[in-house]
């Protein structure tokens, strides 16, 4: 039993496999992207709103009125990051119901890649909005001493995440796996139902923890922010 | 539980280029259109204001025009009352004017019909007071009554003497009228008080019964009487004298 879609090789590209990860996080990107495009492509003012278009500008809205209560503030950098992760977890882990479907949420190669891209994007805000002396004082407050549990909890920080969303999903996967062949008719149904509630919460939770922790590294005043996260699981 | 981090760095990888994509084809987009909606429902409540803002400067325009109409209403009001009130006021003059000269005609035809009344009445007095004063005389005339009119006669004749006198260069002799014939002492009385008048006349005494009673005296065409009749005849002159002096009065009154 394969327990990661990262040993599943798809095919082969100049003697390169790509495997179920990458394969099925291309048709999801395929279809965020296509979705997108296709329902954005007529937007225009004097055009009246779709239906399709309503529900992304709710979406989006949801988005970005979440991100604004957390951080107090629009960036719309923060959207593009932020919205994209939750999107994308949130789109992966709802195709868990699609026989044959591996999500890539389910491979920890996926999991820690997002909490890498977490772990690289805070800074980065970070320095942009502070400036580069003035993210890293954050690291020695309130003393120097802090310096090393303030790195090792920044690192904490992505491998928490990486786990949190791999675990929840891989586990779902994996529970539903071997209740379809223990009793098939009834149990997979609820598993997968419970599958994609969890995946849901999760991509939210993911989501919102990366807000929170961006929201950290730029938040001003710098002093009484670096205890503040908002730990949920 | 194994990390491939090949698959950790196409990962990665493609979170970027979704990250990409989706800043393309679904963020932007949708901000976009948000945004120009939002500036389109600005436009939309800047022009309804500036619409509005010209509703409210036209409302307040023909508000001031209401107004206006309206002072100019009252005023004209106003003055058509005070023209109305002049003209009923002159109307009422005027009719108060003719009211007093109809009254004023009423009482002067009044006046005029009052005094032709007592007019006629004293005339009608008058003349039946003549008529009783004359019936009253010629019932209890006598000798004694035409004796006491001779008396008279003698009394006044000296007076009429220029007149004699006058009628006397056409004749010398006297008669001397009465009904009954007059006592021979009043004949000679008569007589000298003539020739004290008229010297050389001469005087003849005769009787008529168809005469009134008293004396009646002829000289040289000229006649000179004292008789009941002539009595009657100075009452009614007078009479009408006064006649004549009331209703000068009354006239004098009315104007």
């Amino acid at each position: 039993m394969q327990l990661s879609p990262d040993d599943t090789v798809i095919f082969t590209i100049l003697g390169i496999g790509i495997n179920a990860t990458i394969a099925n996080t291309w048709v999801i990107m395929a279809v965020l992207a296509g979705v997108s495009a296709l329902i954005t492509r007529n937007l225009r003012p004097d055009v009246p709103p779709s239906r399709w278009r309503t529900a992304l500008e709710v979406i989006v809205n949801a988005i970005v009125g979440q991100i604004a209560e957390i951080t107090n503030r629009r960036d719309p950098r923060i959207l593009y990051f932020v919205g994209t992760l939750f999107l994308f977890i949130l789109a992966a882990n709802l195709l868990t119901v699609v026989p044959g479907f591996h999500t890539p949420t389910a491979s920890l190669s996926t999991t820690v890649a997002l909490a890498l891209a977490v772990l690289a994007a805070v800074p980065l805000f970070g320095i942009a909005s502070r400036g580069l002396g003035g993210y890293l004082r954050t690291y020695v407050e309130p003393s120097v001493v802090m310096l090393p549990f303030n790195v090792i909890g920044e690192f904490s920080r992505g491998v928490s995440l990486a786990v949190r969303l791999y675990g929840n999903i891989m586990s779902g996967a994996v529970i539903a796996a071997i209740l379809l062949g223990i009793a098939p008719f009834f149990f997979p149904v609820v598993m997968d139902m419970l599958g994609l509630l969890t995946g849901v919460i999760q991509a939210y939770i993911f989501a919102v923890l990366a807000t929170v922790y961006i929201s950290s590294a730029t938040a001003t005043p710098p002093a009484n922010e670096s205890g503040t996260e908002k730990e949920t699981s | 539980m194994s990390i491939d981090w090949i698959t950790v760095g196409a990962q990665i990888v493609n979170f970027l280029v979704l990250v990409w994509l989706l800043k393309r084809f679904l963020y932007r987009p949708i901000l976009d259109g948000i945004d120009a909606r939002e500036a389109e429902i600005a436009q939309r409540m800047r022009e309804a204001a500036r619409i509005r803002a010209a509703a409210d400067g036209r409302q307040a325009e023909y508000e001031q025009q209401i107004a206006a109409l309206e002072r100019m209403r009252a005023d004209a009001l106003d003055a058509a009352q005070r023209e109305g009130e002049t003209q009923r006021k002159a109307m009422l003059e005027d009719a108060r004017k003719r009211l007093r000269q109809e009254a004023d005609e009423r009482a002067a035809h009044r006046a005029e019909t009052a005094r032709a009344f007592a007019a006629d009445l004293q005339r009608a007095g008058g003349e039946a007071l003549l008529s009783l004063t004359g019936k009253a005389l010629r019932d209890l005339a006598g000798e004694t009554l035409e004796s006491r009119i001779v008396e008279r006669a003698l009394a006044q004749l000296p007076d009429r003497g220029r007149e004699l006198a006058m009628a006397s260069e056409r004749g010398r002799t006297a008669l001397a009228l009465t009904r009954d014939p007059l006592p021979a002492q009043t004949q000679e009385r008569l007589r000298v008080a003539l020739s004290e008048v008229l010297p050389d006349a001469r005087l003849d005494f005769r009787t008529d019964p168809a005469r009134p009673l008293g004396l009646g005296l002829q000289l040289g065409g000229v006649q000179v009487d004292w008789t009941i009749e002539s009595y009657l005849d100075d009452l009614a002159g007078r009479l009408d004298e006064l006649a004549a002096a009331t209703a000068k009065m009354g006239v004098s009154d009315a104007a």
